[in-house]
């Protein structure tokens, strides 16, 4: 379900997606899923190579400075 | 003929004749009802009514639109948008739903504000804000302190993220985002927005940022779309401000 609310009359419609409209939604929500998996993937790298390291996060930055 | 003072009125003189009554009265209820549309002019909800140029005769003036204010105009009343100064509530939206589009946008105004709080959705979620339902056309940069720990984001992905990846729960309901497009009805050249952001985050540490950048189009705008990037929202509110 979808929501318009149109400021000129302020009527408010509530109504199902399109069919277009449902692709998009479904294609905006993968593309934010896919980069939310990467950064938590990215995150999950990093930690894993501070702990082989042996080193925080602030030593890298030092090393790295 | 007699007449009545206000209106003149045609009624039957004293000594007019029985057997002429139903025509009088025909004649006088005529004048009563041309009189009473002429004083009452209004056809539509909100219409409202002012004196003509012509006596016992009313112009009618239609509402106007959504933050419009009575004014003067060549002698008249008329219906405006305000000419300077301060900011006037366009609406108020409640979200539900896979998105919810505030559209019909005035165009009456220099900038937009648009004030969005107590977003909670169906799953962990950001708040995605897409001009004029594009998904391509905006770009910007964010400051966030998320916890104590402050980083900088940039993100083309087209459409404006409220607080990215740090973004709280689902049920963080203690959230609030204020952002301000510049100069929107431009169809010549592109329109920038700053905003601001918290967000009070359950599972620890809160979350603050600030957010600049564009709307790469010279469409002006009109319409706002506002989905949650998982799920379906479950509470929230938009007000939408117009700015001289």
């Amino acid at each position: 379900m979808i929501r318009i609310h149109n400021t000129q009359t302020d009527k408010v419609i509530d109504r199902e997606m399109t069919d277009a409209e449902f692709a998009e939604h479904e294609a905006t929500q993968a593309k934010f899923a896919a980069a939310k998996a990467e950064a938590e993937a990215k995150a999950q790298a990093k930690a894993e190579l501070l702990e082989r390291l042996g080193i925080t996060a602030d030593e890298a930055k030092l090393l790295l400075a | 003929m007699a007449t009545t003072t206000n209106y003149g009125w045609t009624t039957p003189d004293d000594t007019a004749l029985v057997k002429d009554g139903a025509s009088a009265i025909r004649t006088l209820g005529s004048s009563v009802d041309t009189t009473t549309k002429n004083l009452n002019p209004e056809t539509t909800l909100g219409d409202i009514s002012f004196r003509s140029s012509s006596a016992n005769v009313k112009t009618r003036l239609g509402i106007g639109s959504t933050g419009n204010v009575l004014t003067v105009a060549a002698g008249v009343p008329s219906w405006a948008a305000p000419a300077g100064g301060g900011m006037t509530l366009l609406s108020t939206t409640t979200l539900t739903g896979a998105s919810t589009t505030i559209s019909g946008i005035s165009q009456d105004y220099i900038n937009l504000q648009l004030v969005i709080t107590g977003v909670t959705a169906s799953a962990n979620f950001v708040t995605l804000i897409k001009i004029n339902n594009q998904t391509t056309l905006s770009s910007y940069g964010t400051v966030e302190s998320n916890a104590g720990t402050v980083t900088t984001n940039n993100s083309n992905n087209g459409m404006i993220e409220i607080g990215g990846a740090s973004a709280g729960l689902s049920s963080d309901a203690d959230n609030v985002a204020c952002y301000l497009f510049y100069n929107y009805t431009s169809s010549t050249n592109y329109k920038v927005f700053t905003g601001t952001y918290g967000i009070t985050k359950s599972a620890g540490g809160n979350l603050s940022g600030m957010s600049g950048g564009a709307f790469r189009s010279n469409t002006a705008m009109t319409s706002f779309v506002l989905a949650p990037s998982s799920g379906t929202f479950s509470t929230g509110t938009a007000l939408l401000y117009g700015v001289k």
